[in-house]
Protein backbone atom coordinates (compact mmCIF):
# COMPACT_ATOMS: atom_id res chain seq x y z
CA UNK A 1 0.00 0.00 0.00
CA UNK A 2 1.45 3.09 -0.84
CA UNK A 3 1.49 5.71 1.86
CA UNK A 4 2.28 9.36 0.94
CA UNK A 5 4.64 11.23 3.41
CA UNK A 6 6.40 14.62 3.80
CA UNK A 7 9.56 14.42 2.19
CA UNK A 8 12.64 15.54 4.22
CA UNK A 9 15.06 18.30 2.72
CA UNK A 10 17.66 15.92 1.91
CA UNK A 11 15.49 13.76 -0.05
CA UNK A 12 14.41 16.19 -2.13
CA UNK A 13 17.56 17.23 -2.71
CA UNK A 14 18.91 14.02 -3.65
CA UNK A 15 15.83 13.48 -5.88
CA UNK A 16 17.11 16.78 -7.53
CA UNK A 17 20.37 15.70 -8.05
CA UNK A 18 19.17 12.11 -9.84
CA UNK A 19 16.34 14.58 -11.90
CA UNK A 20 19.32 16.55 -13.24
CA UNK A 21 21.17 13.47 -14.44
CA UNK A 22 18.41 12.81 -16.60
CA UNK A 23 18.72 9.33 -17.86
CA UNK A 24 22.20 8.88 -16.78
CA UNK A 25 23.23 6.45 -13.71
CA UNK A 26 24.54 7.57 -10.67
CA UNK A 27 26.62 6.09 -7.95
CA UNK A 28 26.44 6.63 -4.08
CA UNK A 29 29.78 8.83 -3.44
CA UNK A 30 28.93 11.01 -6.40
CA UNK A 31 25.43 11.17 -5.19
CA UNK A 32 26.61 12.31 -2.15
CA UNK A 33 29.06 14.78 -2.69
CA UNK A 34 26.25 16.47 -5.22
CA UNK A 35 23.58 16.72 -2.57
CA UNK A 36 26.01 17.45 -0.25
CA UNK A 37 24.46 14.51 2.30
CA UNK A 38 26.25 11.69 4.13
CA UNK A 39 26.51 8.37 3.02
CA UNK A 40 24.45 7.34 6.26
CA UNK A 41 21.50 9.08 5.05
CA UNK A 42 21.89 8.54 1.42
CA UNK A 43 21.53 5.34 1.58
CA UNK A 44 18.75 4.66 3.41
CA UNK A 45 17.48 6.99 1.55
CA UNK A 46 17.46 5.01 -1.61
CA UNK A 47 17.15 2.04 0.00
CA UNK A 48 13.25 3.38 0.90
CA UNK A 49 12.90 4.88 -2.82
CA UNK A 50 13.57 2.21 -4.48
CA UNK A 51 11.70 -0.12 -2.39
CA UNK A 52 8.86 2.20 -3.35
CA UNK A 53 9.47 2.03 -7.18
CA UNK A 54 10.64 5.32 -7.16
CA UNK A 55 14.22 4.32 -8.53
CA UNK A 56 15.99 1.61 -10.16
CA UNK A 57 19.33 0.07 -9.60
CA UNK A 58 21.52 -2.01 -11.28
CA UNK A 59 25.27 -3.29 -11.00
CA UNK A 60 27.11 -1.59 -13.20
CA UNK A 61 30.62 -3.92 -14.24
CA UNK A 62 34.02 -1.50 -13.92
CA UNK A 63 34.96 -0.21 -17.68
CA UNK A 64 39.02 -1.46 -15.79
CA UNK A 65 40.03 -4.71 -14.66
CA UNK A 66 40.57 -4.68 -11.06
CA UNK A 67 38.12 -2.30 -9.79
CA UNK A 68 34.79 -3.19 -8.13
CA UNK A 69 31.71 -3.38 -10.23
CA UNK A 70 29.32 -0.24 -8.54
CA UNK A 71 25.61 -0.09 -7.78
CA UNK A 72 24.01 2.70 -9.73
CA UNK A 73 20.67 4.69 -9.52
CA UNK A 74 18.50 6.63 -11.83
CA UNK A 75 14.54 7.67 -11.70
CA UNK A 76 12.13 5.60 -12.71
CA UNK A 77 9.22 7.79 -14.63
CA UNK A 78 6.84 8.24 -11.27
CA UNK A 79 10.46 9.14 -9.64
CA UNK A 80 10.96 11.84 -11.90
CA UNK A 81 7.16 13.07 -11.01
CA UNK A 82 7.85 12.35 -7.82
CA UNK A 83 11.37 14.87 -8.01
CA UNK A 84 9.30 17.34 -9.68
CA UNK A 85 6.77 17.83 -7.50
CA UNK A 86 9.02 18.23 -4.64
CA UNK A 87 11.84 20.45 -5.56
CA UNK A 88 13.89 21.43 -2.86
CA UNK A 89 13.19 24.23 -0.51
CA UNK A 90 9.93 24.06 -1.03
CA UNK A 91 9.22 22.24 2.24
CA UNK A 92 5.87 22.63 3.94
CA UNK A 93 6.24 23.97 7.04
CA UNK A 94 4.60 22.04 10.20
CA UNK A 95 1.03 22.75 10.29
CA UNK A 96 1.98 24.03 14.27
CA UNK A 97 3.58 26.82 13.07
CA UNK A 98 1.10 27.98 10.77
CA UNK A 99 -1.47 28.26 13.83
CA UNK A 100 -2.18 32.12 14.88
CA UNK A 101 -1.83 33.46 18.01
CA UNK A 102 -4.42 33.41 20.27
CA UNK A 103 -5.17 35.01 23.85
CA UNK B 1 46.75 7.03 10.83
CA UNK B 2 47.91 4.75 7.74
CA UNK B 3 46.47 4.74 4.45
CA UNK B 4 46.61 0.65 5.11
CA UNK B 5 45.33 1.02 8.21
CA UNK B 6 41.98 3.51 6.82
CA UNK B 7 41.34 1.24 4.00
CA UNK B 8 41.09 -1.95 6.51
CA UNK B 9 38.90 -0.08 9.08
CA UNK B 10 36.68 1.04 6.02
CA UNK B 11 36.26 -2.34 4.72
CA UNK B 12 35.70 -4.15 8.23
CA UNK B 13 33.21 -1.46 8.80
CA UNK B 14 31.67 -2.67 5.67
CA UNK B 15 32.11 -6.08 6.42
CA UNK B 16 30.21 -5.47 10.00
CA UNK B 17 27.81 -4.01 8.08
CA UNK B 18 27.03 -6.78 5.44
CA UNK B 19 26.53 -9.24 8.14
CA UNK B 20 24.45 -7.11 10.41
CA UNK B 21 21.85 -6.08 7.37
CA UNK B 22 19.12 -8.28 7.08
CA UNK B 23 19.06 -11.11 3.70
CA UNK B 24 16.77 -8.81 1.85
CA UNK B 25 19.14 -6.26 1.65
CA UNK B 26 22.63 -8.01 1.57
CA UNK B 27 23.19 -6.04 -1.80
CA UNK B 28 23.03 -2.55 -0.55
CA UNK B 29 25.28 -3.88 1.72
CA UNK B 30 27.62 -4.75 -1.12
CA UNK B 31 26.89 -1.58 -2.95
CA UNK B 32 28.72 0.32 0.24
CA UNK B 33 31.10 -2.18 0.47
CA UNK B 34 32.11 -1.49 -3.64
CA UNK B 35 31.49 2.45 -3.55
CA UNK B 36 34.23 2.83 -0.50
CA UNK B 37 36.65 0.40 -2.62
CA UNK B 38 36.25 2.64 -5.20
CA UNK B 39 36.89 6.00 -3.50
CA UNK B 40 40.31 6.75 -4.02
CA UNK B 41 41.24 8.43 -0.80
CA UNK B 42 41.64 6.73 1.67
CA UNK B 43 40.56 8.97 4.51
CA UNK B 44 37.29 9.59 2.14
CA UNK B 45 36.59 6.03 2.08
CA UNK B 46 36.62 5.69 5.74
CA UNK B 47 34.15 8.73 6.39
CA UNK B 48 32.40 7.55 3.66
CA UNK B 49 32.04 3.88 5.21
CA UNK B 50 31.74 4.98 8.56
CA UNK B 51 28.96 6.81 7.69
CA UNK B 52 27.13 4.62 5.77
CA UNK B 53 27.37 2.07 8.97
CA UNK B 54 26.13 5.04 11.24
CA UNK B 55 22.96 5.54 9.19
CA UNK B 56 22.27 1.58 8.27
CA UNK B 57 23.52 -0.08 11.06
CA UNK B 58 20.90 0.84 13.29
CA UNK B 59 18.22 -0.01 11.23
CA UNK B 60 20.14 -3.21 10.90
CA UNK B 61 20.16 -4.04 14.61
CA UNK B 62 16.17 -3.18 14.23
CA UNK B 63 15.58 -5.90 12.20
CA UNK B 64 17.36 -8.32 13.98
CA UNK B 65 14.98 -7.16 17.07
CA UNK B 66 11.80 -7.50 15.46
CA UNK B 67 12.55 -10.98 14.03
CA UNK B 68 10.72 -12.75 16.38
CA UNK B 69 7.77 -10.91 14.59
CA UNK B 70 8.91 -12.06 11.15
CA UNK B 71 5.43 -13.16 10.42
CA UNK B 72 4.06 -10.07 10.83
CA UNK B 73 6.00 -7.46 9.61
CA UNK B 74 8.54 -9.66 6.81
CA UNK B 75 12.15 -9.94 6.85
CA UNK B 76 13.96 -5.96 6.66
CA UNK B 77 11.01 -4.76 6.87
CA UNK B 78 12.26 -1.69 8.81
CA UNK B 79 13.78 -0.63 5.19
CA UNK B 80 11.13 -1.74 3.20
CA UNK B 81 8.69 1.60 3.84
CA UNK B 82 11.15 3.85 5.81
CA UNK B 83 9.52 3.33 9.42
CA UNK B 84 10.06 0.32 11.56
CA UNK B 85 6.93 1.60 13.85
CA UNK B 86 4.86 2.36 10.50
CA UNK B 87 5.45 -1.16 9.52
CA UNK B 88 4.86 -2.88 12.44
CA UNK B 89 1.36 -0.83 12.49
CA UNK B 90 0.62 -2.48 8.80
CA UNK B 91 0.91 -5.79 10.24
CA UNK B 92 -1.29 -5.50 13.54
CA UNK B 93 -4.10 -3.97 11.07
CA UNK B 94 -4.32 -7.13 9.24
CA UNK B 95 -6.25 -8.28 12.93
CA UNK B 96 -8.23 -5.16 13.59
CA UNK B 97 -9.88 -7.19 16.49
CA UNK B 98 -6.81 -7.98 18.06
CA UNK B 99 -5.83 -4.28 17.59
CA UNK B 100 -9.00 -3.14 20.07
CA UNK B 101 -7.60 -6.06 22.28
CA UNK B 102 -4.29 -4.54 22.82
CA UNK B 103 -5.95 -1.32 23.30
CA UNK B 104 -8.58 -2.19 25.46
CA UNK B 105 -6.01 -4.31 28.06
CA UNK B 106 -3.89 -0.54 27.58
CA UNK B 107 -6.73 1.26 28.98
CA UNK B 108 -7.42 -0.97 31.79
CA UNK B 109 -3.77 -0.98 32.63
CA UNK B 110 -3.40 2.29 32.45
CA UNK B 111 -6.63 3.35 34.41
CA UNK B 112 -5.21 0.77 37.40
CA UNK B 113 -2.03 3.10 37.38
CA UNK B 114 -4.46 5.97 37.33
CA UNK B 115 -5.89 4.40 40.26
CA UNK B 116 -3.07 3.30 42.05
CA UNK B 117 -1.53 6.82 42.28
CA UNK B 118 -4.82 8.98 43.41
CA UNK B 119 -4.88 5.89 46.00
CA UNK B 120 -7.97 4.24 45.04
CA UNK B 121 -8.86 0.98 47.13
CA UNK B 122 -7.07 -2.02 45.83
CA UNK B 123 -10.58 -3.60 45.59
CA UNK B 124 -11.44 -1.63 42.43
CA UNK B 125 -8.23 -2.62 41.04
CA UNK B 126 -9.45 -6.44 41.23
CA UNK B 127 -12.88 -5.38 40.15
CA UNK B 128 -11.55 -3.92 36.67
CA UNK B 129 -9.14 -6.51 35.89
CA UNK B 130 -11.81 -9.07 36.61
CA UNK B 131 -14.17 -7.85 34.10
CA UNK B 132 -11.15 -7.52 31.66
CA UNK B 133 -10.78 -10.74 32.07
CA UNK B 134 -14.72 -11.90 31.82
CA UNK B 135 -14.96 -9.07 28.61
CA UNK B 136 -12.16 -10.49 26.48
CA UNK B 137 -13.66 -13.97 27.50
CA UNK B 138 -16.90 -13.57 26.01
CA UNK B 139 -15.72 -11.81 23.03
CA UNK B 140 -13.40 -14.86 22.58
CA UNK B 141 -16.55 -17.44 23.36
CA UNK B 142 -19.49 -14.95 20.97
CA UNK B 143 -16.73 -14.62 18.23
CA UNK B 144 -15.98 -17.84 18.08
CA UNK B 145 -19.56 -19.09 18.34
CA UNK B 146 -22.36 -16.63 17.74
CA UNK B 147 -24.51 -17.48 14.16
CA UNK B 148 -24.46 -14.35 12.04
CA UNK B 149 -27.42 -12.62 10.02
CA UNK B 150 -30.24 -10.93 10.23
CA UNK B 151 -32.76 -12.81 11.75
CA UNK B 152 -30.38 -13.79 14.85
CA UNK B 153 -29.10 -9.85 15.47
CA UNK B 154 -32.48 -8.33 15.29
CA UNK B 155 -33.72 -10.97 17.70
CA UNK B 156 -30.11 -10.66 19.99
CA UNK B 157 -30.62 -6.78 19.67
CA UNK B 158 -34.54 -7.15 20.90
CA UNK B 159 -33.06 -9.28 23.80
CA UNK B 160 -30.76 -7.12 25.00
CA UNK B 161 -33.55 -4.06 24.76
CA UNK B 162 -35.73 -5.71 26.70
CA UNK B 163 -33.35 -6.02 29.30
CA UNK B 164 -32.58 -2.68 29.49
CA UNK B 165 -35.92 -1.93 29.80
CA UNK B 166 -36.35 -4.04 32.70
CA UNK B 167 -33.54 -2.45 34.52
CA UNK B 168 -35.77 0.94 33.54
CA UNK B 169 -38.28 -0.69 35.43
CA UNK B 170 -37.16 -2.97 38.10
CA UNK B 171 -33.04 -2.09 38.08
CA UNK B 172 -31.74 -0.87 41.95
CA UNK B 173 -33.03 3.14 42.47
CA UNK B 174 -30.83 5.57 43.73
CA UNK B 175 -32.40 8.89 43.69
CA UNK B 176 -35.22 8.32 41.25
CA UNK B 177 -32.59 6.62 38.57
CA UNK B 178 -33.08 3.03 37.87
CA UNK B 179 -29.55 2.24 35.95
CA UNK B 180 -28.66 -0.76 38.03
CA UNK B 181 -28.77 -4.07 38.81
CA UNK B 182 -27.24 -6.74 41.53
CA UNK B 183 -25.06 -9.56 40.22
CA UNK B 184 -22.88 -11.85 42.81
CA UNK B 185 -23.08 -8.67 45.48
CA UNK B 186 -21.83 -6.10 41.80
CA UNK B 187 -24.06 -3.50 41.11
CA UNK B 188 -23.23 -3.42 37.09
CA UNK B 189 -24.93 -1.16 35.07
CA UNK B 190 -26.40 -2.92 32.00
CA UNK B 191 -26.43 -0.11 29.30
CA UNK B 192 -22.29 0.20 29.57
CA UNK B 193 -22.26 -3.20 28.96
CA UNK B 194 -25.14 -3.74 25.97
CA UNK B 195 -25.80 -0.58 24.20
CA UNK B 196 -22.28 -0.47 22.52
CA UNK B 197 -22.71 -3.69 21.27
CA UNK B 198 -26.23 -3.09 19.88
CA UNK B 199 -25.28 -0.37 18.32
CA UNK B 200 -22.52 -1.99 16.38
CA UNK B 201 -24.14 -4.88 15.83
CA UNK B 202 -27.01 -2.90 14.25
CA UNK B 203 -24.48 -0.87 12.28
CA UNK B 204 -23.89 -4.24 10.56
CA UNK B 205 -27.63 -6.02 10.13
CA UNK B 206 -30.06 -4.08 10.29
CA UNK B 207 -33.59 -5.36 10.15
CA UNK B 208 -36.84 -4.71 11.27
CA UNK B 209 -36.80 -6.63 14.52
CA UNK B 210 -33.44 -4.59 15.45
CA UNK B 211 -34.90 -1.49 14.49
CA UNK B 212 -37.51 -2.29 16.92
CA UNK B 213 -34.90 -3.40 19.07
CA UNK B 214 -33.12 -0.09 19.42
CA UNK B 215 -36.52 1.86 19.79
CA UNK B 216 -36.78 0.26 22.80
CA UNK B 217 -33.23 0.54 23.92
CA UNK B 218 -33.98 4.32 23.46
CA UNK B 219 -37.43 4.21 25.22
CA UNK B 220 -35.14 2.44 28.17
CA UNK B 221 -32.95 5.39 28.51
CA UNK B 222 -35.47 8.19 28.57
CA UNK B 223 -36.91 6.01 31.67
CA UNK B 224 -33.80 5.15 33.80
CA UNK B 225 -33.24 7.95 32.58
CA UNK B 226 -29.47 7.83 31.40
CA UNK B 227 -28.60 10.91 29.36
CA UNK B 228 -25.30 9.69 28.99
CA UNK B 229 -26.30 6.73 26.86
CA UNK B 230 -28.95 8.05 25.17
CA UNK B 231 -26.47 10.36 23.94
CA UNK B 232 -24.28 7.65 23.16
CA UNK B 233 -27.08 6.24 21.32
CA UNK B 234 -28.11 9.41 19.19
CA UNK B 235 -24.36 9.37 18.58
CA UNK B 236 -23.46 5.96 17.02
CA UNK B 237 -26.99 5.98 14.76
CA UNK B 238 -26.25 9.92 13.35
CA UNK B 239 -22.92 8.20 12.79
CA UNK B 240 -25.01 5.25 10.88
CA UNK B 241 -27.66 7.34 9.13
CA UNK B 242 -24.86 9.88 7.91
CA UNK B 243 -22.54 6.53 6.15
CA UNK B 244 -26.12 4.30 5.28
CA UNK B 245 -28.83 6.55 4.89
CA UNK B 246 -31.55 4.20 4.98
CA UNK B 247 -34.97 3.63 6.17
CA UNK B 248 -33.68 1.62 9.51
CA UNK B 249 -31.18 3.80 10.68
CA UNK B 250 -33.39 6.69 10.44
CA UNK B 251 -36.01 5.51 12.13
CA UNK B 252 -33.73 4.63 15.02
CA UNK B 253 -31.70 7.63 14.71
CA UNK B 254 -35.41 9.52 15.27
CA UNK B 255 -36.61 7.57 18.39
CA UNK B 256 -32.52 7.86 20.12
CA UNK B 257 -33.17 11.68 19.19
CA UNK B 258 -36.36 11.71 21.34
CA UNK B 259 -35.31 9.84 24.15
CA UNK B 260 -32.20 11.56 24.19
CA UNK B 261 -34.60 14.87 24.51
CA UNK B 262 -36.34 13.08 27.27
CA UNK B 263 -33.39 12.90 29.65
CA UNK B 264 -32.06 16.40 28.74
CA UNK B 265 -35.91 17.25 30.11
CA UNK B 266 -35.23 15.51 33.17
CA UNK B 267 -32.58 16.21 36.05
CA UNK B 268 -29.75 14.89 36.78
CA UNK B 269 -28.97 15.27 40.43
CA UNK B 270 -26.39 11.97 40.97
CA UNK B 271 -23.57 13.10 42.63
CA UNK B 272 -20.01 11.97 41.22
CA UNK B 273 -18.88 8.17 42.75
CA UNK B 274 -14.75 8.99 43.57
CA UNK B 275 -12.54 7.09 40.85
CA UNK B 276 -15.67 6.45 38.92
CA UNK B 277 -16.90 10.50 37.49
CA UNK B 278 -15.11 13.21 37.20
CA UNK B 279 -12.31 11.28 37.12
CA UNK B 280 -11.23 13.37 33.99
CA UNK B 281 -10.67 16.27 36.91
CA UNK B 282 -10.18 14.30 39.96
CA UNK B 283 -7.16 12.42 38.30
CA UNK B 284 -5.12 15.67 37.79
CA UNK B 285 -5.88 16.83 41.24
CA UNK B 286 -4.13 13.84 42.55
CA UNK B 287 -0.91 13.56 40.23
CA UNK B 288 -0.12 14.38 36.62
CA UNK B 289 0.99 11.06 36.24
CA UNK B 290 -2.77 10.04 37.08
CA UNK B 291 -4.03 12.59 34.49
CA UNK B 292 -2.09 11.49 31.77
CA UNK B 293 -2.65 7.85 32.36
CA UNK B 294 -6.47 8.53 32.24
CA UNK B 295 -6.01 10.77 28.86
CA UNK B 296 -4.00 7.78 27.52
CA UNK B 297 -6.50 5.17 28.10
CA UNK B 298 -8.91 7.24 27.02
CA UNK B 299 -7.53 7.74 23.89
CA UNK B 300 -6.60 4.14 23.27
CA UNK B 301 -10.28 3.52 23.46
CA UNK B 302 -10.77 5.27 19.89
CA UNK B 303 -7.47 4.34 18.27
CA UNK B 304 -9.16 1.08 16.90
CA UNK B 305 -11.75 2.98 15.05
CA UNK B 306 -9.43 5.89 14.15
CA UNK B 307 -7.04 3.32 12.66
CA UNK B 308 -9.68 1.07 10.91
CA UNK B 309 -11.46 3.60 9.49
CA UNK B 310 -8.15 4.94 7.73
CA UNK B 311 -6.61 2.01 7.13
CA UNK B 312 -9.66 -1.02 6.19
CA UNK B 313 -12.01 0.85 3.83
CA UNK B 314 -14.23 -1.76 3.58
CA UNK B 315 -15.26 -2.02 7.10
CA UNK B 316 -16.02 1.56 7.81
CA UNK B 317 -19.11 1.77 8.56
CA UNK B 318 -18.16 -0.69 11.73
CA UNK B 319 -15.02 0.91 12.52
CA UNK B 320 -17.30 4.56 13.03
CA UNK B 321 -19.70 3.04 14.67
CA UNK B 322 -17.30 1.88 17.44
CA UNK B 323 -15.64 5.17 17.25
CA UNK B 324 -19.11 6.65 17.94
CA UNK B 325 -20.23 4.67 20.64
CA UNK B 326 -16.76 5.17 22.66
CA UNK B 327 -16.34 8.86 21.87
CA UNK B 328 -19.90 9.37 23.16
CA UNK B 329 -19.15 7.68 26.70
CA UNK B 330 -15.93 9.98 26.66
CA UNK B 331 -17.76 13.09 26.46
CA UNK B 332 -20.64 12.07 28.52
CA UNK B 333 -17.58 11.43 30.97
CA UNK B 334 -15.89 14.91 30.92
CA UNK B 335 -19.70 16.56 30.63
CA UNK B 336 -21.26 15.07 33.12
CA UNK B 337 -21.19 12.93 36.30
CA UNK B 338 -21.27 9.86 34.09
CA UNK B 339 -18.61 6.79 34.29
CA UNK B 340 -15.46 7.52 32.67
CA UNK B 341 -14.90 4.09 30.66
CA UNK B 342 -12.36 1.84 31.07
CA UNK B 343 -9.90 4.25 33.02
CA UNK B 344 -11.93 4.66 36.15
CA UNK B 345 -13.51 2.07 38.47
CA UNK B 346 -16.62 0.04 37.17
CA UNK B 347 -16.21 -3.30 35.08
CA UNK B 348 -19.47 -2.62 32.84
CA UNK B 349 -17.64 -0.23 30.49
CA UNK B 350 -14.97 -2.66 30.72
CA UNK B 351 -17.12 -5.60 29.46
CA UNK B 352 -18.84 -3.63 27.25
CA UNK B 353 -16.15 -2.31 25.49
CA UNK B 354 -15.05 -5.77 24.89
CA UNK B 355 -18.16 -7.18 23.82
CA UNK B 356 -18.23 -3.90 21.02
CA UNK B 357 -14.60 -5.30 19.76
CA UNK B 358 -17.33 -7.91 18.01
CA UNK B 359 -18.26 -5.72 15.44
CA UNK B 360 -14.40 -5.32 14.29
CA UNK B 361 -13.36 -7.95 11.56
CA UNK B 362 -10.93 -10.62 12.86
CA UNK B 363 -8.93 -9.97 9.28
CA UNK B 364 -8.79 -6.83 7.61
CA UNK B 365 -8.44 -7.59 3.78
CA UNK B 366 -5.03 -5.07 3.82
CA UNK B 367 -2.06 -6.77 1.88
CA UNK B 368 0.61 -3.49 2.75
CA UNK B 369 4.19 -4.49 1.97
CA UNK B 370 3.44 -7.33 0.31
CA UNK B 371 4.91 -6.29 -3.45
CA UNK B 372 7.49 -4.20 -2.02
CA UNK B 373 8.71 -7.24 0.26
CA UNK B 374 8.72 -9.24 -2.87
CA UNK B 375 10.40 -6.75 -5.31
CA UNK B 376 13.10 -6.12 -2.62
CA UNK B 377 13.98 -9.98 -2.42
CA UNK B 378 13.30 -10.74 -6.04
CA UNK B 379 16.04 -7.50 -6.72
CA UNK B 380 18.49 -8.84 -3.82
CA UNK B 381 19.11 -12.53 -5.46
CA UNK B 382 19.57 -10.85 -8.54
CA UNK B 383 21.93 -7.94 -7.70
CA UNK B 384 23.94 -10.73 -5.87
CA UNK B 385 24.25 -12.55 -8.80
CA UNK B 386 25.44 -9.73 -10.77
CA UNK B 387 27.88 -8.67 -8.35
CA UNK B 388 29.44 -12.08 -7.81
CA UNK B 389 29.70 -12.43 -11.71
CA UNK B 390 31.47 -8.83 -11.49
CA UNK B 391 33.52 -10.16 -9.08
CA UNK B 392 34.63 -13.20 -10.68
Amino acid sequence: MSRTRALSPHARTVLAVLLDAGGQWSHGYELARLADVKSGTLYPLLIRLEAQGYLEAEWQQPAEGGRPPRHAYRLTATGVQLARANPPGHAVPPAGRRREATI
Amino acid sequence: MSAGLRRGLADFACRALQATLPPSLHSWGWAVRCETAGIPDDTKALLFALDSVCGLMPRAVASHLLQPFASLIGDGAPFSEGSTSMTVFDAAMRRPRAVGVACAIGAVVLGLAHMVIAGAPTRYLGVNVGALVIGLTMLALIGRTAPTGRQWTGGAILAMAAALLATALAGIEVEGVLRWVRIGGFAIQPSLILLPLMIVVFSQARSVVATAGIIVAAAAMALQPDRAMAGMLVLGLATLTLLCRDRQSIVALAASVAGFAVTLARADTLLAVPYVERVFYSSFDAHAGAGLAVLGGLALLLVPAIVGWRRDAGNRVAYAALGAVWLAAIMAAALGNYPTPMVGYGGSAIIGYALSLLALPKRAGVHAGVASRTHGETDSTLSDRHLLVGLA
